[in-house]
């Protein structure tokens, strides 16, 4: 080898190297909207598993906030970011919720990658192509199912009321015992109220359907004031968390909670092992999160590819089943084959595969579940 | 160069520059976002001005705005008078322990923020939470008759128990800096310890006080942790309702509306303590 080639193979490595030095100098950094275990999710599990798995990338894992209020601030700043004129957006992987998914697809924030990545096709269920009559096929990833249901203790109610109507009976005949969070103090309330409506409108499907009427409204309110009347037997809870806290300190017997957070609780020793949940009739809704990212991510592909990990069927097995209590994102059959068969029956023992499919309601698009919750303020608060 | 040099000795420039970096923080943190939520309350969504923001504000929320100036009201009240006693007993205690103790203790709350206040309060005050458990362990009381302090009550012992030691710094510092000799003197005369309070020490510091409640009632408006954490009921406050308005709706028109409504609150507030500070000629 003459001096000369030498020196190129040098530089030509050094080169390679600083080139590599650059590419593994990469940062990907993912907002998650949600309860502090949704953040704890992405930078205790997701992230180390993916830094892991592609060296020199580093995951930058912060939450928004709880509740659609997250959601909004991730709103906020990649439409602040849109507005500026930027071509590369700060923002590469985001958790938003349901309802906030169809508004950024509605203001083109989002970019198209369900068809980019190997498990895009491992979900098939409606919540992947329609947020709330939005369509939003190929724009999302469901990271989760969550579910709302009624928590009771059993050796207080042993036969708890499985409809809004055995409900409706069981508050009157048992006043202060049963709590909720009203509809400004977390989302447990507010599909509880959801659910009233669906249960009493008659209007379910329209409500999760649309098209919006905005005239609707104006039928509901002999139904709110029903609602009102029940109330005056409720105690009112501080919060999702509140709920879960009065149950436990036995303040109250039975409330509307997150099913996820309920056995999480279980699972730490803050709820009592005694208490039950039930899914009762017609239903109460749930929503899945989100996995979505933005028109113009900076690092999209990494992005995609952060993505495509979260989705796959171990992480979803191991991540959201086993360690969060969440129902999978993508088809429960994918992850039933990595899972040993308890931790698969532990999530569906109360609320059972049946109960899911028969009375897991999606929310009301967004025009309508807007005009129930105002609606609520004018004839339940006011 | 004559004129730079007269520029330069012109004490207005300096003090110009001197002020500047103060102004430009006010405009930008605060005038120019007060200014623009004004502008927000009175726009419609779809342009133009319009008063739409403020009739749903009161539709929907008068019970509240109510509520809000009520429990406000009545916790800088509370505030007042614990404040008083706590900087009284401070001046004119005589077992030198118990001075000591209250003065080691009263100030722990300021070093609390209202989030964590509100979280210890969550559990302190349930139905059956840490206070009625002592109470009921010590017999006073049957677990059947214990009630939830979470509601106006909660909101007002926290706010209470957070906002007391602020003003008590405050005028504990004002009464201590009296001229004793006037106390001294009154003591020998035979006045009793509450009527040189309320006849000689209060009157002297009352422009502190004013000063540390009105600030406590501006903070009071603006938390929004401690009636969103302990008050589940309805009405509640309207920092809740403006939340509200923008996490549940993206709504900032009828949020700003609440928010104007709250300025007004304050400035009525701001009024008074101003008025104050021209009453006596000097600066407040």
């Amino acid at each position: 080898m003459t001096k000369l080639a030498l020196m190129r193979t040098s530089v030509a490595v050094g080169l390679a190297i600083g080139m590599a030095g650059a590419v593994h100098a990469q940062t990907i950094n993912v907002l998650t909207a949600g309860s502090q275990n949704m953040v704890d999710y992405v930078t205790d599990y997701l992230g180390p598993l993916f830094e892991e798995q592609n060296p020199g990338v580093t995951v930058r894992a912060a939450g928004t906030g709880p509740g659609d209020a997250g959601s909004q601030k991730i709103f906020e700043k990649l439409d602040a970011q849109m507005s500026a004129g930027s071509d590369a957006w700060d923002v590469d992987v985001a958790v938003v919720h349901q309802k906030m998914a169809g508004q950024m697809r509605e203001a083109d924030l989002l970019g198209s990658y369900r068809g980019d990545i190997a498990t895009g096709d491992l979900v098939t269920r409606a919540t992947a192509k329609m947020a709330l009559g939005v369509d939003v096929d190929g724009y999302v990833m469901p990271m989760f199912h969550s579910q709302t249901a009624i928590a009771y203790n059993p050796d207080l109610v042993p036969d708890p009321p499985s409809t809004y109507e055995e409900l409706k009976e069981w508050v009157a005949a048992n006043p202060g015992q049963f709590g909720y969070n009203g509809i400004k103090q977390g989302m447990s309330g507010v599909s509880f109220v959801v659910g009233w409506m669906y249960a009493h409108s008659g209007q379910e499907d329209v409500l999760s359907g649309g098209p919006y009427d905005p005239a609707l409204k104006d039928g509901w309110g002999d139904i709110l004031a029903e609602l009102k009347s029940f109330n005056e037997n409720v105690t009112f809870t501080p919060g999702n968390a509140g709920t879960l806290d009065m149950l436990n300190r036995g303040e109250i017997v039975m409330g509307p909670v997150w099913v996820d957070m309920f056995y999480t609780w279980q699972a730490d020793g803050r709820v009592a092992p005694n208490i039950k949940l039930k899914l009762i009739g017609p239903g109460m809704p749930g929503q899945p999160m989100y996995y979505i990212v933005p028109a113009k991510a900076a690092n999209a592909d990494l992005g995609k590819k952060f993505i495509e990990l979260a989705t796959s069927p171990t992480v979803q097995a191991e991540g959201i089943v086993k360690n969060f209590n969440w129902y999978p994102g993508i088809d429960a059959e994918h992850v039933e084959d990595s899972l040993e068969p308890a931790d698969f029956d532990k999530l569906f023992a109360d609320v059972t595969p049946d109960d899911l499919a028969s009375k897991g309601k999606v929310f009301p698009i967004g025009p309508f579940f807007d005009d129930i919750l105002e609606s609520y303020e004018r004839h339940v608060q006011n | 160069m004559m004129s730079f040099h007269r520029v330069l000795h012109d004490e207005r420039v300096w003090s110009f520059a001197l002020v500047a970096p103060a102004l430009v923080t006010v405009g930008l943190l605060f005038i120019y976002p007060l200014g623009f939520s004004a502008v927000s309350a009175f726009s419609a969504e779809e342009g133009g001005w319009t008063f739409a923001n403020f009739i749903k504000a009161f539709d929907l929320y008068s019970n509240d705005i109510l509520f809000t100036v009520v429990i406000v009201s009545l916790s800088t009240v509370l505030i007042g008078f614990f404040a008083i006693a706590i900087g009284g007993y401070l001046t004119l205690g005589e077992n030198p322990y118990a001075v000591a103790i209250l003065k080691w203790l009263y100030r722990w709350p300021l070093f609390i923020p209202f989030i964590v206040a509100a979280q210890l309060m969550r559990t302190f005050l349930a139905k059956n939470g840490l206070m009625n458990n002592l109470i009921v362990g010590s017999g006073l009381l049957e677990p059947m008759q214990t009630q939830s302090f979470l509601d106006w009550r909660g909101i007002v012992i926290t706010f209470v128990w957070k906002q007391t030691p602020f003003v008590a710094l405050l005028v504990a510092g004002a009464m201590a800096s009296l001229d004793r000799s006037m106390i001294e003197s009154a003591r020998n005369l035979g006045a009793s310890r509450i009527r040189i309070l309320v006849e000689i020490i209060l009157p002297q510091v009352r422009p502190t006080i004013v000063v540390g409640l009105i600030l406590s009632f501006v903070v009071m408006m603006s938390v929004l942790s401690v009636p969103i954490m302990i008050n589940a009921q309805t009405p509640t406050m309207l920092t809740v309702d403006m939340a509200f308005r923008i996490n549940a709706y993206g709504d900032y028109g009828v949020a700003n509306a609440l928010g104007f409504i709250s300025y007004l609150m304050t400035g009525v507030v701001a009024w008074i303590y101003l008025r104050q500070g021209v009453r006596q000629g000097a600066a407040p």
